[in-house]
C-alpha cells in the first residue's frame, strides 16, 4: 500500500480546491469519503492489518475522514459565498431595457366613469337603475310637467321615431323619474346612468349620443340643503377635494325650484379655458322634484318632497383626460380604447 | 337675449354697480348671464375733431384736404387729413381715427399720401364705425360734442351689452324686455323701478277700425290709426339702444317697433292702412286651402291651426309671427294701423315652428304674455312716434277688443313649508318682504299666507305654492342655503343582478380574456343594414334622423361593432372588441307601444388567418368559445353545452357550418350564438386580400344570461391520492367527431378520469389518408387508492375496446 493517510490528504485537498461547483464537490465527497471512497476502504482493510497495527490505522482512518470533510464544507462554505457575491453582481444589467409588454384588454373609458359614479352614490344608499334608450314620450316629457308644445321641449332636440307619434329617443335620463316612482316606493335614492339622444351636428364638442346620470331621493322632508349636501359630497369623493359649490336659478319644468349648480373651477384659480375664464364650471341641473312629477309617479307631493339632478358623463371623462374631441367616445378606434 | 346696461339704467337707478356686478347679480337670482362685451369699444378710441378748414386737393377734384383739430384748448398742432366724403365742410364737428387706432374689419389707421398730400388720420362715416348702413358722407356730431374726448364718452356711448341665456328664460315672460329685467334688479339691488312714464295720448273723434275675434286664439287685439307718419332715421339714441343689443336701425317706424318689444317686451305690428278695406280686422283661424306671402316675400301654406290676421276675408298678417307682403308699410305709406295684441301661445308656437319662422316676436308670444301689457306698449308706441314726428295724428281712440281676463290670481302659501323645502330658516317677515318687492299682495291668515300674484307673472310661471317657495329662495339666494347630509333609514338596495352582470362580464372580458370595450350608436345606417342584408327585418326608424340614411334603430349591436374590425385591422394584428349594449324589435311590441328592448353583448375577435402549419387549436373560434366559458363561469353559472341552433336560428353573420350554440338547462333560447364570420360578409366588410382575417364572433343575450340557471356549491375536495399521467394516441376516421373518442375515454376510466387534455390533432400521410390521430393528456386519480401502472394498463385495454366500437385504435409508440 503506498498511499499513505498524508498523501491521500493532500491529494483530497488539491481535488478540493480545483473544485468549482456543488456538483464537483459532491464527487470529491464521494471519491473520499463516501459509501465506496477512500477512507471506507481504509477502514475496510483494517481487519487484514495486524493486530497492533490496527487501532492506528483505524484512527488515521477517522482522522482522515474528518480532515477532508471539513475541507470539503470549507471548500463548499466559499463556494457558496462566492456564488452569492457573484449573483449579486451587476452583470449585463441594463436599466434602460424595457419590461416586456403586459397584455390587456380595456374598459370604455365612459363605464370607468360611470363605475366611479356608481360607487360614490352606492356608498350613500344608493341604488343604480336602468331605463329604455327608446322611450316614451309620457316619460320623457308628460309626466316630466312637459305638457305639449310647452315650448322647453323643443330645447330637447328630438330625434322622433315614426309610428305612433309617441316614441323617441329618450333626451336625458329624467325619465328613468317617474319610471322609479313607478316601480319603488318612498324612501327612494336612486341613479341612473346611460346613454341619451340629441339631434345635433356633430364635432369635437357635440355629440348626437351622450351619457348622463340622473339621480333622484324621495323621502319626507327633504330639502334643498340636502341637494346641496349630497352634490358636494358626491364632487368631494370624484375630485378628491373639497370644491366651492353654487347653487343658482335654472328653469327645468320638473323641478321647482330649479337650479343649476356651478363648481368652483378644478383646474384653475384664476380663469382657464375649461371654466371659460369664469372660474365657475357648469356641473349640473337640478331641483326640488315638482308636485306634478310626484303626482305622476303616484306620490303624494304633501307627504314627501324630493329632489333630483342630472349630469353629463362625457364632459367629465374629457376633462379628467383632456380628450379634445368627443367623438372619439363612440369612434371604436383601437388607438384610442387601448389608453384607458 | 342681448341686454344694453344703459337701456337698464333708464329703469332703475344702477349707479355704483357694475355691468360685471349686475351680471352675477342677475346670474344668481333671476337668470344665467353668459357674457359681458363692451358695446363698440372702437368708439374709445375714435375721437372728436373739429374741422377748421377744407381745402380742394391739388390732385383731384373730389378729394379735400381737411385741417383738423383734436384738442379742445386748441393748443396742439391740427391734423392734416384727406377726405373724399361730399359732406365734410368747416366748422363740423366729427369722429377721427388717428394712425394707429384700429377700427372694425381689423383696420388699422396709417399715416399715408393720398395723391401726394399726407394724410394722418381718418375722418369716420358711420358704416366705418359699424354704428349703421349710411355711408355717403362722414359722420356730422352734434355740436355739443367735446373736441378732443373719445366719441363714446362725448356722445354719452358708454354701454356694455349683457347676454342672457334664452333657455334660463323660458318661463319668464315678463323678463324678455328691459323693463321686466329691470324690474328683477330693482328688487335685487332694493331700488326703485322708475315709474314707466304714460303721456295720454290725443285721438281723435273718427270712428276706431273695426276689430272682430273669432278664434280664442286671440284674447286681446288693439289697434290703433296713425295718420302722417313718415320713415324718417331715428334719433342717435334710439338707434344706439338699438344698436347695443344688436337690432339694425331702419327707419323710425320699425325701429320704435323693436324698440317697445326691447323695452316692454310686447311686439307690435305696423299695417299700410291704405290698402285696407274699411271691413276692418278679422282675427281667425286660416283654413288649409289659404296662402299668404309674408313680409320677406315667401308664400307661405296655411293649415287650419294657424291665427290669421284678416281685413275682411283677406289674410294680411300671420298673427304673432310676421306680416303680409301685400299691408307692409313701405315709404310711400302715410295712414297706418298699429297693432298690438296678445295672441294665444301654442298657437303662434305651433305655426312658427311648422314654417320655420321663429321671429322675435313669436319667441315673445310663445312664452304667454300677460294681456295688461297691450295697454302700456300701444301708449309707448304712440308716445315715442309724437315726440319724433310732432305732425302725427291719431284720428281715433284705439280699438280694444277680445274677451281677455286679468290672468292676476291668490295662491296660499304656508311659510313653514317654505322653510321645509328650502331647508334655510328666513323669516315670515322677510318671505313677506322679498313677496312684496317682486310686486306680489301678501295677506296673512293665520300661519298662510294669501298671495295675490301680479299679472305679469301668473300667465305662466306662477301658478303653484312650489311657485312661490322660488320666488323666496333665488330672492333670499340659493347660494345662502346651508348644505346638510341625508338622513333616514335605507334599506339596503336589493340585490341587481343585471348590474352585476354587466360588471363582472367587463372585467372578465377586459381583463383575462384582453378584450377592449367600445360604445357604437344606436344608429345603424342604411350601408350596413345593406352589409349584414338585414333590411327585411322591422326597424324602429326616426322621423327626423341626423343625416339621410342614418334612420334605423338597431336591432342588435353587433353590426356595428363588426363594422369596426376593418379599420382596427389595418393597424392592429389582433383586434378584440366587445360591447354591452341595447337593441330594439318593433314587431314586439308593449302595451303602449315601445318596441322590445334586447339587452346584448357583442363580441368579434380578428386576427390574420393561421399558417397552414399551425397548431390545431389556433383558430380564433375555439379561442373566442375558451372566452366565453371562462366567462359563464365567472358568472357562476349552472354548467352549459355546446351545440346546434335550431331551425331557422342561424343569423345571417354566421358561418353556415362553422358555429355553435351555448345551451342551458331550463332556457328554450340559447344563450350565446358562436361563429365564424361568414366568408361573404367578410368581404363586404373589407375582411379581404391583405387584411384578410381570421374572425369569430359571438353575441350572447345579457337578458338570458340573467335568468340562466346559477351554480350551486361546485368545490371539489383537494385529491388525497396521488394520480397518474397517462398520454394516449388515438387513430379515427377523419369524420368522427372529437368528443365521442373523448367520451370513450371516460368510459375506459371508470370515473377515474379526473382531467382530460387534447393537445394534438394530426392529419397527414403519416396517420393514413382520411384518418386523423387525437393525441390527449389523461390524469387518472381515485378518491381511495394510490393508482399504479396495472390500473393504467387496465384502463389501455379497456380503451382499446371502446375504439374499436367507433372503428379507431391505440396508436402505440
Amino acid at each position: 500500500m503506498s498511499d499513505t493517510p498524508e498523501t491521500i490528504l493532500a491529494q483530497a485537498l488539491e481535488e478540493i480546491a480545483a473544485c468549482s461547483d456543488a456538483g464537483a464537490l459532491k464527487a470529491v465527497e464521494r471519491s473520499y469519503v463516501g459509501k465506496d471512497g477512500r477512507t471506507a476502504k481504509m477502514l475496510a482493510s483494517i481487519p487484514s492489518l495486524p493486530p497492533e497495527e490496527r487501532p492506528a490505522a483505524g484512527k488515521n482512518a477517522n482522522i482522515l475522514k474528518k480532515q477532508v470533510l471539513e475541507a470539503l464544507a470549507a471548500r463548499s462554505a466559499q463556494l457558496d459565498s462566492a456564488s452569492l457575491a457573484e449573483a449579486r453582481e451587476g452583470g449585463d444589467f441594463d436599466a434602460t431595457l424595457p419590461g416586456s409588454k403586459a397584455l390587456r384588454g380595456s374598459l370604455h373609458p365612459i363605464t370607468q366613469m360611470i363605475r366611479n359614479v356608481e360607487e360614490v352614490f352606492c356608498s350613500m344608499g344608493y341604488q343604480v337603475l336602468d331605463g329604455p334608450e327608446v322611450e316614451l314620450d309620457h316619460y320623457n316629457f308628460e309626466a316630466l310637467n312637459f305638457p305639449p308644445d310647452h315650448p322647453a321641449r323643443e330645447e330637447y332636440d328630438t330625434f322622433w321615431c315614426e309610428g305612433q307619434g309617441d316614441l323617441l329617443l329618450r333626451t336625458h335620463t329624467s325619465p328613468v323619474q317617474v319610471r322609479a316612482m313607478e316601480r319603488l316606493s318612498p324612501p327612494i335614492r336612486a341613479i341612473a346612468p346611460g346613454r341619451v339622444f340629441r339631434h345635433e351636428d356633430q364635432d369635437a364638442t357635440h355629440e348626437h349620443t351622450f351619457h348622463q346620470v340622473e339621480g333622484l331621493v324621495i323621502d319626507r322632508g327633504i330639502h334643498v340643503g340636502h341637494l346641496i349636501g349630497t352634490l358636494k359630497s358626491f364632487l368631494r369623493e370624484r375630485f378628491e377635494r373639497e370644491l366651492e359649490v353654487r347653487l343658482r336659478p335654472g328653469f327645468f319644468p320638473f323641478v321647482e325650484p330649479g337650479f343649476e349648480l356651478d363648481v368652483r373651477c378644478p383646474f384653475c384659480t384664476s380663469g382657464c379655458r375649461v371654466c371659460s375664464k369664469t372660474t365657475w364650471v357648469e356641473f349640473c341641473g337640478c331641483g326640488m322634484v315638482h308636485p306634478n312629477v310626484l303626482r305622476a309617479g303616484n306620490i303624494d307631493p304633501e307627504e314627501y318632497t324630493g329632489f333630483a339632478f342630472g349630469f353629463g358623463l362625457d364632459r367629465l371623462v374629457m376633462l379628467k383626460y383632456g380628450i379634445d374631441d368627443i367623438r372619439h367616445f363612440m369612434g371604436g378606434d383601437l388607438r384610442f380604447m387601448e389608453q384607458f | 337675449m342681448l341686454v344694453s346696461y344703459r337701456w337698464l339704467g333708464r329703469h332703475v337707478d344702477l349707479t355704483g354697480v357694475t355691468p360685471q356686478a349686475l351680471a352675477d347679480l342677475l346670474t344668481l337670482s333671476t337668470a344665467e348671464v353668459e357674457g359681458i362685451e363692451p358695446f363698440a369699444p372702437h368708439l374709445n378710441d375714435v375721437r372728436v375733431g373739429l374741422v377748421e378748414a377744407r381745402a380742394a386737393h391739388p390732385d383731384a377734384d373730389k378729394l379735400g384736404v381737411c385741417t383738423v383739430q383734436l384738442d379742445g384748448s386748441g393748443k396742439d398742432e391740427p391734423l392734416q387729413i384727406v377726405c373724399g366724403a361730399p359732406n365734410v365742410a368747416a366748422g363740423q364737428r366729427v369722429a377721427v381715427a388717428t394712425v394707429g387706432t384700429r377700427l372694425p374689419g381689423d383696420i388699422k389707421i396709417k399715416k399715408s399720401k393720398i395723391r401726394g398730400v399726407e394724410s394722418r388720420g381718418m375722418i369716420c362715416s358711420v358704416r366705418e364705425l359699424e354704428l349703421g348702413e349710411e355711408h355717403d358722407g362722414i359722420w356730422v356730431l352734434p355740436e355739443s360734442a367735446q373736441i378732443g374726448q373719445p366719441v363714446a364718452s362725448a356722445l354719452g356711448l358708454d354701454d356694455w351689452v349683457l347676454e342672457i341665456d334664452n333657455k334660463s328664460l323660458t318661463h319668464r315672460p315678463d323678463c324678455w324686455g328691459h323693463r321686466g329685467l329691470a324690474r328683477e334688479i330693482a328688487v335685487l339691488l332694493q331700488r326703485e323701478l322708475r315709474p314707466l312714464v304714460q303721456p295720454k295720448i290725443e285721438t281723435g273723434s273718427a270712428k276706431a277700425t273695426a276689430v272682430q275675434i273669432e278664434t280664442p286664439g286671440c284674447p286681446r287685439y288693439m289697434a290703433l290709426e296713425v295718420d302722417g307718419a313718415r320713415p324718417l332715421p331715428s334719433p342717435a339714441w334710439l338707434r344706439f339702444l338699438l344698436l347695443a343689443v344688436g337690432q339694425r336701425p331702419v327707419d323710425q317706424l320699425v325701429d320704435l317697433s323693436n324698440f317697445v318689444m326691447l323695452d316692454l317686451g310686447q311686439p307690435t305690428h305696423v299695417f299700410d292702412r291704405a290698402g285696407l278695406s274699411p271691413e276692418g280686422i278679422r282675427v281667425r283661424q286660416a283654413r288649409a286651402t289659404e296662402t299668404l306671402t309674408t313680409l320677406d316675400g315667401e308664400p307661405r301654406k296655411l293649415q287650419e291651426s294657424d291665427l290669421l290676421i284678416c281685413n275682411g276675408e283677406r289674410p294680411i298678417a300671420l298673427a304673432g309671427v310676421m306680416g303680409g307682403e301685400s299691408s307692409k308699410v313701405t315709404e310711400d305709406s302715410s295712414k297706418l294701423l298699429l297693432e298690438v295684441a296678445n295672441f294665444a301661445p301654442v298657437a303662434v308656437r305651433r305655426t312658427a315652428m311648422r314654417l320655420g319662422l321663429r321671429t322675435d316676436a313669436s319667441a315673445r308670444f310663445e312664452k304667454s304674455l300677460d294681456p295688461n301689457l297691450t295697454v302700456e306698449a300701444l301708449t309707448s308706441f304712440a308716445a315715442e312716434l309724437k315726440a319724433l314726428q310732432p305732425d302725427v295724428l291719431f284720428p281715433s281712440a284705439p280699438a280694444d277688443a277680445g274677451d281677455w281676463q286679468d290672468p292676476s290670481c291668490s295662491i296660499a302659501l304656508r311659510p313653514e313649508r317654505a322653510r321645509a323645502v328650502l331647508g334655510a330658516d328666513i323669516s315670515d317677515g322677510d318671505m313677506q318682504a322679498i313677496l312684496e318687492r317682486l310686486g306680489f299682495v301678501v295677506q296673512t291668515r293665520g300661519t298662510t299666507f294669501a298671495v295675490q300674484v301680479p299679472s305679469w307673472r301668473a300667465t305662466k310661471d306662477i301658478s303653484i305654492e312650489e311657485d312661490l317657495i322660488e320666488e323666496i329662495g333665488r330672492i333670499h339666494r340659493y347660494d345662502r342655503i346651508p348644505e346638510q347630509a341625508l338622513y333616514g333609514a335605507i334599506a339596503p338596495p336589493p340585490r341587481d343582478r343585471r348590474r352585476e352582470t354587466v360588471h363582472r362580464t367587463q372585467d372578465r372580458l377586459a381583463g383575462a380574456a384582453r378584450f377592449h370595450e367600445v360604445l357604437t350608436y344606436s344608429f345603424h345606417s342604411d350601408r350596413l343594414i345593406e352589409l349584414f342584408g338585414i333590411g327585411d327585418q322591422p326597424h324602429v326608424k326616426l322621423v327626423n334622423p341626423v343625416a339621410e340614411g342614418e334612420g334605423r334603430i338597431r336591432r342588435s349591436v353587433l353590426p356595428s361593432v363588426l363594422a369596426l374590425l376593418e379599420k382596427n385591422r389595418r393597424r392592429y394584428d389582433d383586434v378584440r372588441l366587445f360591447e354591452i349594449g341595447k337593441g330594439y324589435l318593433p314587431e314586439d311590441a308593449g302595451e303602449r307601444g315601445e318596441p322590445r328592448q334586447v339587452h346584448q353583448i357583442a363580441l368579434a375577435w380578428a386576427t390574420p388567418p393561421p399558417p397552414k402549419k399551425a397548431r390545431f387549436d389556433a383558430a380564433r373560434f375555439g379561442e373566442l368559445q375558451g372566452v366565453l366559458d371562462d366567462l359563464f363561469r365567472s358568472l357562476d353559472l349552472a354548467p352549459h353545452c355546446w351545440g346546434a341552433l335550431g331551425e331557422g336560428q342561424l343569423p345571417g353573420w354566421a358561418h353556415p357550418h362553422k358555429h355553435l350554440a351555448a345551451h342551458f338547462a331550463g332556457l328554450e333560447t340559447p344563450v350565446a350564438i358562436l361563429a365564424d364570420l361568414e366568408p361573404g360578409l367578410a368581404r363586404r366588410l373589407g375582411l379581404s386580400g391583405e387584411l384578410a382575417s381570421d374572425v369569430a364572433v359571438a353575441e350572447v343575450s345579457l337578458d338570458l344570461l340573467i335568468e340562466a340557471p346559477r351554480s350551486e356549491g361546485g368545490y371539489r375536495p383537494i385529491p388525497k391520492f396521488p394520480g397518474i399521467k397517462v398520454d394516449v394516441a388515438v387513430l379515427v376516421d377523419n369524420r368522427r367527431p372529437a368528443g365521442e373518442v373523448a367520451e370513450a375515454i371516460r368510459k375506459a376510466g371508470k370515473g377515474a378520469v379526473a382531467e382530460l387534455e387534447l393537445f394534438d390533432l394530426y392529419r397527414g400521410d403519416s396517420v393514413g389518408a382520411g384518418k386523423k390521430s387525437l393525441a390527449y393528456h389523461v390524469l387518472l386519480q381515485s378518491e381511495n387508492k394510490t393508482l399504479t401502472d396495472q390500473d393504467s394498463q387496465k384502463f389501455l385495454g379497456r380503451l382499446e375496446r371502446q375504439l374499436q366500437g367507433l372503428d379507431g385504435e391505440l396508436r402505440k409508440g
